[in-house]
C-alpha cells in the first residue's frame, strides 16, 4: 500500500490548484477494494448512490472504503458549488449527475451552500466504525438484511471476513453528536464522595500518626 | 475460622442456603412479631386502597397552567390539579426526559424552589424545571439519589432474609454524600452477624436487579390512622409515627414495588437511575440493638475508573457515624418530618 510515485515532476500542481479548489480531508493512496461487474461506470454508479445517500440523510454508515471514496466526491461537489454558484453550468451538470433525486440539487444550492460558506474545514467527517466481523456459520447482520452473495463466497474460501464499516456524515447536521463532549464538574456525586474520602482519610492518616508518636506506657 | 463454625455460619444467615437448623432460636424480645411477606403486601394494599380514594376524592377536575423550561425549551402546558404530576408533564415534552429526570423543581409565587417528586400530583398552577445529577450544580439531585439508594436498601434488606429471620426496619438519616455512604438501620433476628463478602455481594445484586425492574416512586400522604395501621408490625414506626403527628398532620409514604416506608421526600423518578452499587459493610450499633447497612453508588450514566470507585468501596467499609439514633438529640430523625403543612 505504498504512495505510488508521481511520474511528472511536481512542479505543475501550484498552477493546478487555482483551477480545482483544495480538499480539506486527508486522501488515503491505499487500493479500495470496489470491485464492480460492470467495470469502472458500476464502481462509479455505486459512488454516486452513496453520494446521494449522504446529501440526503446527512449521516450514513457504509463500508469503509466506499466511504473513503466517496467523501472526497461529496466534497469536491460542495466546494464548486460553494466557489461557481448554481449559474455555472459545469457545476449544474455535476450536480445534476451526482445526485440522483433532484430535490437534492436544491438542497445542495440553497441549504448546504450557505451552511459551508464560511467553513474553513472540511465539510464531511467520518469515522470508524465497528467492524462486522464473519466466519463459518457466524453471519449475524447478513441474516437480517440480505445474504451478501461475495462475503458468502469470501467465508468458503477463506475461512473468515472482516468488513471494516465507517460512518460518514455532513457536518452541522441535525442529529445527536456520535461523542458525547464530557464536562468535569466538582460538584459531580463521584467528584464529591472521592474529595471527601481523600478528606477522610488524610485526617485518619493524621490521627494515627499521632497515636503513633505518643509512646506506649 | 473452623470449617464447623464457618457451616454453622451458612446455616444461620442468608436466604440462598442451607435450611436452618432446629437448635437455634432467635433470643431477643422483639422476635415474636416476625415480620412476614404478608406485612409486606398487607402494607401495599392499604396504599393502593388510600391511592385510589385519594384521587376518587378529587371530584371535578380542575385545569392548572404548567410552565416547563427544559433542554428542549419553554412550553406552556394546561395540566389537572392534583391528578398531573411532573412524570406526566415530562412525557409531553420527550420520552428522554421522562426516562431520566431524577427531580423536578417547582417554583410559585408564594414558594420559589420546591424539590417535587416525579410522582407527586401538582397542586397549582406552577412553573416547572427538572433536575439531574449532571447539572451545573446537582446539590437537590444528589441529595435526592442518595436518599432513595436507602430507601431501596431498605426494600432489599427487609426481602435478603430468610422468612424465619426477624427484619424490622428502623430508619434512614438525611442523606449527607460527605459522609461517603448511603446507610440503612435495621434490627435483623441474628446473634453476632459478620456478614461475609459473598452476603454483601448478593445485596449488591438484590440492589441492581430492583434498579433492573425500573419501579417508580410511588408518592402518597397518608393521615395518621392509615399510618398506624400500615406499619402496625413494626414498632419503631409506631414511635416515629406518634412523634411525627405532634408537629405534622400527615405523613409522607413512598412505595417500590411491594415495599412502603416512610420517608420526606423527594425521591428519584425511577429505580433504573441507580447505575452501579455496592454494599459495603454492615456495623452492629450496640446502643441500639440495630445493625447498620452501609453502601456506595453512583446514578446512571456516571463513569468512574475502577480503581476511584475502590476507594470508594474501601471507605465507605468504615462505620459511618452519621445521626446514629442512640446519638441523635431529637426522636425520631429529623428525615422523618414531613413537608406537609403545621398543625398551629
Amino acid at each position: 500500500m505504498s504512495r505510488p510515485v508521481p511520474t511528472r515532476p511536481l512542479l505543475r500542481y501550484a498552477e493546478l490548484s487555482k483551477l480545482v479548489s483544495r480538499l480539506n480531508i486527508p486522501v488515503h493512496w491505499h487500493v479500495k477494494r470496489m470491485r464492480n461487474p460492470q467495470g469502472p461506470e458500476g464502481r462509479l454508479i455505486k459512488l454516486r448512490q452513496t453520494v446521494t445517500a449522504l446529501f440526503k440523510y446527512e449521516r450514513i454508515e457504509l463500508n469503509y472504503a466506499r466511504a473513503d471514496e466517496a467523501r472526497g466526491y461529496a466534497e469536491r461537489l460542495i466546494s464548486e458549488a460553494i466557489r461557481h454558484g448554481p449559474q455555472c453550468e459545469e457545476t449544474m451538470e455535476m450536480a445534476d449527475w451526482w445526485l440522483e433525486e433532484k430535490q437534492l440539487v436544491h438542497k445542495l444550492f440553497k441549504v448546504l451552500v450557505p451552511r459551508y460558506q464560511s467553513y474553513p474545514t472540511s465539510f464531511t467527517t467520518m469515522y470508524r466504525a465497528p467492524c462486522w466481523y464473519f466466519s463459518d456459520g457466524y453471519h449475524p447482520q447478513l441474516t437480517e438484511v440480505e445474504k451478501n452473495r461475495e462475503v458468502n463466497e469470501t467465508i468458503s474460501m477463506h475461512g473468515v471476513v472482516l468488513l471494516q464499516k465507517a460512518v460518514l456524515e455532513l457536518k452541522g447536521h441535525p442529529y445527536p453528536p456520535m461523542f458525547r463532549t464530557h464536562h468535569s464538574n466538582p460538584r459531580f456525586i463521584q467528584n464529591v464522595l472521592l474529595s471527601s474520602a481523600k478528606d477522610y482519610l488524610k485526617s485518619t492518616r493524621s490521627q494515627s500518626a499521632k497515636s503513633n508518636d505518643t509512646p506506649d506506657v | 475460622m473452623t470449617l464447623c463454625q464457618s457451616l454453622q455460619r451458612f446455616g444461620r444467615v442468608g436466604r440462598w442456603v442451607l435450611p436452618k437448623s432446629h437448635h437455634e432460636s432467635i433470643t431477643r424480645s422483639f422476635s415474636v412479631s416476625t415480620p412476614l411477606l404478608n406485612d409486606t403486601l398487607r402494607r401495599s394494599a392499604i396504599f393502593t386502597a388510600e391511592k385510589k380514594r385519594q384521587h376518587e376524592a378529587v371530584g371535578r377536575i380542575n385545569k392548572i397552567e404548567v410552565e416547563v423550561t427544559s433542554d428542549y425549551g419553554n412550553e406552556l402546558l394546561l395540566m389537572n390539579r392534583d391528578i398531573s404530576t411532573p412524570h406526566d408533564c415530562a412525557k409531553h415534552i420527550s420520552g428522554h426526559l421522562t426516562k431520566n429526570a431524577f427531580v423536578a423543581l417547582v417554583n410559585t409565587d408564594s414558594n420559589p424552589n420546591q424539590p417535587w417528586d416525579m410522582h407527586k400530583p401538582l397542586s397549582s398552577s406552577c412553573r416547572l424545571q427538572f433536575l439531574k445529577t449532571t447539572d451545573k450544580n446537582p446539590w437537590i439531585a444528589n441529595n435526592t439519589f442518595w436518599r432513595s439508594c436507602s430507601f431501596m436498601l431498605g426494600a432489599v434488606v427487609s426481602k435478603a432474609f430468610r422468612d424465619d429471620i426477624a427484619v424490622i426496619l428502623h430508619s434512614f438519616p438525611s442523606p449527607n454524600v460527605y459522609s461517603g455512604s448511603f446507610i440503612l438501620d435495621a434490627f435483623v433476628g441474628l446473634e453476632s452477624w459478620n456478614p461475609s463478602p459473598e452476603e454483601l455481594r448478593s445485596f449488591s445484586a438484590d440492589m441492581v436487579k430492583l434498579s433492573g425492574e425500573e419501579l417508580p416512586f410511588e408518592y402518597l400522604s397518608v393521615s395518621r390512622e392509615i399510618a398506624e395501621d400500615m406499619f402496625s408490625d413494626n414498632p419503631y414506626k409506631r414511635v416515629h409515627i406518634g412523634n411525627i403527628f405532634e408537629n405534622h398532620n400527615e405523613v409522607v409514604v413512598y412505595r417500590v414495588g411491594d415495599h412502603v416506608d416512610i420517608s420526606r421526600g423527594p425521591m428519584m423518578n425511577h429505580t433504573g437511575l441507580l447505575g452501579r452499587c455496592t454494599i459495603a459493610s454492615v456495623h452492629y450499633l450496640e446502643d441500639d440493638q440495630l445493625f447498620r447497612f452501609q453502601g456506595v453508588a453512583l446514578p446512571i450514566g456516571h463513569k468512574l475508573n475502577h480503581y476511584a470507585y475502590g476507594i470508594l468501596e474501601n471507605r465507605a467499609k468504615f462505620l459511618n457515624d452519621h445521626m446514629i439514633p442512640s446519638q441523635t438529640k431529637f426522636q425520631p430523625a429529623p428525615e422523618y418530618a414531613t413537608e406537609a403543612t403545621k398543625v398551629n
